[in-house]
């Protein structure tokens, strides 16, 4: 079972995530912002993170700082729902490795797809 | 001092005394030549008359010359009817030398020098002195023969002629010497008068060339001296019309001169008042000129630039590259005329380097050299930065709401669109950030507008409380319903105010949104009205989370929003205060705030009534 960990602080978004990912079949988890991720984190890690950006106290980047200094050797994909894409591609993708951005509005089909796409390049992780 | 004096007479005087020197030497000569031409007349004479009387009186009988006694001999008549004040004396004598007749001037003794008995100096002459006096006798001698035999000798002596004045030769030598004489001073005289303008003339000229004023020389001549005068008082007449027109000319140049040095000295003044820096390159690059603000702008000296390339005052590398590149040899038009770039020991600042082209005005084809303008764009660049920064952010705070609005339309597409609850939860989902990005939509509109200036706000006599109320009764209904108490509290008559209308009641709505976003649940949420003399005061007062101290100043900045946790809660873009204060600015009047963190926050507006602003403007 694939599990992915969402983290927004806009619970509408949240919501409409976790029905539309839920029915996709994935186990959907959640997090108001990046410092509930970190403590999800410590206790287990999903096989993808979606984060948003734009978060009070510590920001989508930051968090992501911090997952690569504290788990170095994750293994799930991160994904960002940004609505700068471009800049922030170009930037990262040399910084941290494994992220993958999307644009906002994000579309959910779009989304979807491109985590199945993910998971059947990656082989299923033990539990 | 009398050499001095003697010097100066010498050299006024000495046409003169050579003159008459000259005639004296004349004179003398031709008066010692007269003497000595006389004397050798005289003397021949008397060679003449002493041989030839010798010769005849040697022939006449012997007997004759010796008278007897009592009768007048020969000689006696002789010596009277002479009458030659040259004769000296006529002497017989015997063989033995012993005078047997004589007949002699007064006073005149012959001497007794014998004869030589040769034949051959029998006849003859010789010149003996007399014994009395030493004067000199010139003797002719003949033999006197009596029947064949001698019988004696004659001797006839003449004074010798003296170099010297007759008497009566005096009143001849006068008569030549006088007219000579005379003639010397005469011709003196002439020629001094001749030359006399001349020295008039030459002492005026000295005096020209002294004072340098040049005039014409007045004197009286006569001739080709007059002649000469006229001709250089012409002359001077020329020169000097020739130094007024060039004195003329010169005033001319001068004033034209200062002319230019003005209208120089202006130029000069603008391009150093220029507000950017200007500097002017020559063909080869070396600057030319540059004026003050490069010190200013840059950093640089602009008396130390003149005259070096680029790379000698400037350290940034793209601008050397650029300026390197403005020489005339780069064809103009072809590359990019202008660079930015901040200074290495001012980083904060933009400054942009343009280069225009210099063109002959004779001859559009050349390039005199390039005129540089270095402008602080540190102002442009940071409206830009901060209109690119506006941008951003609105889009981004457009994105979030149109995201969810995406997401649930999709979904609504999708199967969860089968189901009634998530319908109405997706449509009120959607209406709500519908909402929110109108809000935000016409937030951001008005805020640009009033930024731009390009609203005017249009007051009208508004009734205050209605607005009020109006605005306080529409947003407490769509208040999200934490158990919020709406109070509101305004005078039962305000007088009318002139505000605009739209915009204050935008100011009002956002503030109530806000006294009912950050609230706490059961929390209160009032609006308070006041009229004080000539001011109007409105109040809205919420119980929420408060603003921290130092967020109290930036809470009015575009986009701000606080750090803290129960604000960062709550959904908002950070533009409602700013829109507020904009709006209280437009009606010249005040807002301030005043809050306590975890207790609440009270914003307070207060501006003049219409009088009042009709006082103040007159």
């Amino acid at each position: 079972m694939r599990r992915i960990l969402i983290v927004d602080d806009e619970p509408h978004v949240v919501r409409v995530l976790k029905l539309a990912l839920e029915r996709a079949g994935y186990v959907v988890d959640q997090a108001g912002d990046g410092k509930e991720a970190l403590d999800y984190l410590q206790r287990s890690e999903p096989d993808v993170l979606i984060t948003d950006i734009d978060m009070p106290r510590m920001t989508g980047r930051e968090l992501c700082t911090h997952i690569d200094k504290e788990l170095p050797d994750r293994l799930f994909q991160i994904f960002i729902l940004t609505s700068r894409a471009e800049v922030e591609h170009r930037e990262w993708s040399r910084v941290i490795p494994n992220v993958s951005f999307l644009e906002k509005p994000v579309s959910i089909r779009n989304l979807v797809a491109r985590l199945d796409e993910h998971f059947a390049k990656v082989p299923i992780s033990q539990a | 001092m009398r050499t001095g004096k003697l010097s100066a007479v010498w050299r006024n005087e000495r046409l003169g005394l050579m003159m008459i020197a000259a005639s004296l030497a004349v004179i003398m000569l031709t008066v010692g030549l007269l003497f000595s031409y006389q004397q050798k007349a005289d003397e021949a004479h008397i060679r003449e008359q002493g041989v030839s009387l010798a010769r005849v009186l040697s022939r006449m009988p012997f007997a004759q010359l010796l008278p007897a006694a009592g009768q007048q001999g020969v000689l006696s008549l002789l010596q009277y009817g002479q009458a030659d004040p040259a004769f000296a004396y006529l002497l017989i004598v015997d063989p033995h030398g012993t005078a047997l007749n004589e007949v002699s001037s007064p006073g005149v003794i012959a001497p007794g020098v014998p004869l030589s008995a040769n034949p051959t100096s029998w006849l003859g002459e010789r010149t003996l002195r007399l014994s009395s006096d030493g004067r000199a006798v010139q003797e002719f001698h003949a033999p006197l023969f009596d029947q064949g035999q001698l019988a004696g000798y004659l001797r006839l002596a003449y004074f010798k002629p003296g170099f010297g004045l007759d008497a009566d030769q005096v009143p001849f030598f006068a008569t030549l010497a006088l007219p000579i004489f005379l003639l010397t001073p005469l011709f003196y005289f002439l020629v001094r008068r001749e030359i006399r303008p001349l020295q008039t003339v030459n002492s005026q000229i000295d005096q020209l060339l002294e004072k340098g004023n040049w005039h014409r020389v007045e004197v009286g001549a006569t001739g080709e001296l007059r002649d000469f005068m006229d001709r250089f008082n012409h002359f001077i007449e020329l020169a000097r019309n020739r130094i007024d027109a060039l004195e003329a000319d010169r005033a001319d140049l001068e004033t034209s001169a200062k002319v230019l040095s003005y209208q120089r000295s202006r130029i000069e003044s603008v391009v150093q008042s220029i507000p950017d820096a200007i500097m002017i390159l020559d063909e080869s690059g070396a600057v030319g000129l540059a004026n003050a603000r490069l010190a200013t702008l840059l950093g640089v000296d602009p008396n130390r630039v003149i005259g070096q390339k680029p790379n000698e005052w400037c350290d940034n590398p793209e601008v050397v590259a650029f300026l390197a590149g403005c020489g005339s040899a780069s064809t103009p038009g072809y590359r990019s005329d202008s660079v930015e770039f901040s200074p290495a020991e001012a980083p904060e600042k933009r400054i942009a380097v343009s280069a225009y082209p210099l063109f002959s005005p004779r001859d559009m084809s050349q390039i005199l050299g390039n005129l540089v303008v270095f402008r602080d764009i540190t102002a442009e660049m940071l409206a830009r930065r901060s209109s690119g920064e506006f941008v951003a952010h609105v889009a981004h705070e457009l994105k979030s709401p149109l995201n969810v609005i995406a997401m649930y339309s999709e979904s609504l597409q999708g199967e969860d669109g089968q189901s009634e609850a998530f319908r109405i939860e997706a449509a009120n989902v959607v209406h709500d950030e519908v909402e929110r990005l109108s809000m935000l939509i016409n937030n951001i509109l008005s805020i640009t507008k009033i930024e731009m200036g390009s609203i005017s706000i249009e007051r009208h006599r508004v009734k205050l409380r209605d607005l009020l109320e109006d605005t306080f009764n529409a947003v407490s209904r769509g208040g999200r319903g934490d158990d919020l108490k709406f109070i509101i509290d305004l005078p039962r008559e305000m007088s009318p105010v002139a505000v605009d209308k739209d915009l204050m009641r935008i100011a009002i709505n956002n503030l109530l949104t806000n006294a009912i976003k950050y609230n706490r649940p059961g929390g209160t949420v009032s609006l308070v009205a006041q009229e004080t003399g000539g001011k109007v005061r409105i109040c809205i007062r919420d119980t929420g989370v408060g603003i921290a101290a130092e967020d109290q100043e930036r809470i009015f900045q575009k986009f701000f929003r606080s750090e803290q946790e129960e604000v960062r809660a709550k959904a908002g873009h950070g533009l409602g205060l700013s829109l507020v204060r904009e709006i209280v600015h437009l009606h010249h009047g005040a807002l301030s705030v005043s809050s306590t963190p975890g207790e609440g926050s009270e914003f307070t507006i207060e501006f003049d009534k219409e009088t009042e602003l009709l006082k103040q403007a007159v």
